[in-house]
């Protein structure tokens, strides 16, 4: 039990943000941390109206390269980790190779990726495909492991055919892995984009930040960061709301505590970069 | 299938992997430009292992690595523990490190290299920045898995703090406490290595982005080659304490 004095958990927040905002104002106007270093909020949002449709332009690259790389992480990473977590045979075989591979930082992978498809969209898009794709197929592998075979067997013995298991069964019941995955893929597709944006591009969010780190132009580079920050929370808390609706029946939480406990990529994972 | 076939299995995969890498760039099937084949990437592996400047990016990637490892892990595990064990923390600060995770990180190396310049100090704290909330989440994970019955069993047989610190704790969470630390390095190292290719003078990274820049494609791959194995081999070391300290569990 939480002692009495203590302010909610949920206000506590609301104030550290505030706090952290106020800051973001307030300590480089006094000169406590030069602007160089810091620009005050007021000063990041003022370039960004200005400079507003350089960086509208930036963010419709950038989430051009996040659809189409999520529609590679998720689409191939969904169905490959379904396939390889439900059948017995492919699971014992090929899981425990992918989660070695995982170990590899697939940043290295990048200058591979520029060298075949150059500096334009494609190589970001295969990048963060990439990147986010042996995330989501493990831990979709690992999601749909949970799915109680009393379901299976119950549905069997009220003798459902096997369209009907999949339909009414099997997919509503994998439901919960498949949207951890693209909740998972989307924020690692966000992360992959703007990591490789950053390392070597001619367009984008990420190359913003690049391009005036480079000319110190620090106002500029917070803009940028700023919009990345939004973005990533907003698709985050999306992809959250989507999810809370379409699964409401499932007790909630399970799914991502079995993936963890399965040695598969939970939450941890988002945090590369 | 049996233990055996399935090592077979694998195997058979790997060859057929690494025969088509040598095959099909040798019979111009791919642009061996773009692909070169398996055994000039590995001659070349050779060369850069014997070169003195090779030694000395990989001596320098190596102690960004170790030193940011030694940062971020007591760091880490101390908040860990601290959102663990105080249920009030927990409330605070679990929901909000949902929404950092999702976050990318790197968006903050500009602040790093304007805080430290371009040194080594920039690429460890940047790593261990990154490792930290890692850390942090696993480390959590781990206090949470002690079950309360252990405990409260060790209580009232008497045992001290001390005690139940080491004999119950520790020894419960042991394998998650080297999964944590195993995922804690996976992200380490890409740090490191997202830092150095970024912006560096020297380090394997920034080797890695110059041969991709220049289109130096042999080098570039045998960079590849040697960083993976690596991080799969120290990978795979600690996976095979962590299953033999977890065999009492089951």
């Amino acid at each position: 039990m939480r002692p009495r004095a203590l302010p909610a958990p949920a206000k506590v927040r609301w104030a550290m943000l505030v706090t952290l905002l106020l800051a973001w104002e307030l300590v480089p106007r006094t000169g406590l941390i030069p602007e160089l270093l810091l620009p005050a909020l007021s000063s990041t949002l003022k370039v960004l109206y200005q400079d507003s449709h350089i960086y509208w332009a930036a963010l419709l690259v950038t989430l051009y390269e996040v659809a189409l790389a999520m529609l590679i992480a998720c689409g191939g990473g969904i169905i490959t980790g379904a396939v390889v977590g439900g059948i017995a045979r492919l699971r014992d075989l090929l899981l425990p190779v992918f989660s070695s591979l995982y170990a590899v930082p697939m940043v290295i992978l990048y200058p591979v990726f520029t060298a075949w498809f150059g500096i334009g969209s494609e190589s970001k898009i295969a990048f963060a495909g990439i990147y986010a794709f042996f995330p989501v197929m493990l831990s979709t592998a690992a999601g749909i492991r949970t799915i109680d075979p009393q379901f299976i067997l119950a549905a069997r013995s009220m003798g459902a055919t096997l369209t009907q298991q999949v339909t009414r069964v099997i997919i509503p019941a994998s439901l919960p892995a498949v949207f951890a995955g693209l909740r998972l893929g989307g924020a690692l597709a966000i992360i992959g984009v703007v990591v490789s944006e950053m390392l070597t591009a001619a367009a984008g969010i990420g190359y913003l930040v690049t391009l005036n780190r480079t000319i110190l132009d620090s106002a500029r580079v917070f803009a940028a960061l700023l919009m990345i920050l939004v973005l990533s929370v907003a698709y985050y808390m999306l992809a959250r709301a989507i999810e809370r609706r379409v699964v409401v029946w499932q007790s909630v939480g399970r799914a991502p505590k079995a993936a963890q406990a399965e040695g598969g990529p939970g939450v941890p994972v988002a945090a590369a970069a | 299938m049996s233990r055996a076939q399935i090592i077979m299995t694998r195997l058979a995969l790997l060859a057929l992997v690494l025969a088509a890498w040598e095959l099909l760039p040798r019979h111009q099937v791919v642009n061996p430009l773009l692909l070169p084949p398996l055994g000039d990437v590995l001659s070349m592996l050779g060369k850069l292992l014997l070169q003195a400047r090779v030694h000395e990016a990989i001596g320098v990637t190596a102690a960004e690595v170790v030193v940011a490892f030694l940062i971020a892990v007591p760091l880490g595990a101390v908040l860990g523990v601290l959102i663990a064990e105080s249920d009030y923390l927990g409330e605070v600060f679990k929901p909000m490190l949902f929404y950092v995770f999702s976050i990318p990180k790197s968006i903050f190396l500009p602040m790093f290299i304007l805080a430290f310049g371009i040194t080594f100090a920039q690429k460890v704290a940047y790593a261990a920045f990154t490792t930290t909330f890692v850390v942090m989440i696993s480390a959590a994970t781990a206090v949470e898995s002690v079950k309360q019955d252990y405990i409260l069993v060790a209580r009232s047989y008497g045992a001290t703090r001390a005690q139940i610190l080491m004999r119950v704790y520790v020894p419960s969470m042991m394998p998650l406490l080297l999964e944590a630390l195993r995922i804690s390095m996976i992200f380490n190292f890409t740090g490191v290595m997202i830092a150095e290719m970024y912006a560096s003078r020297t380090g394997i990274g920034h080797m890695i982005s110059g041969w991709g820049e220049n289109f130096q494609m042999p080098e570039l791959f045998a960079g590849v080659i040697l960083l993976s194995a690596v991080a799969v081999l120290f990978n795979e070391a600690v996976r095979f304490f962590e299953a033999r300290c977890s065999a009492w569990r089951t």
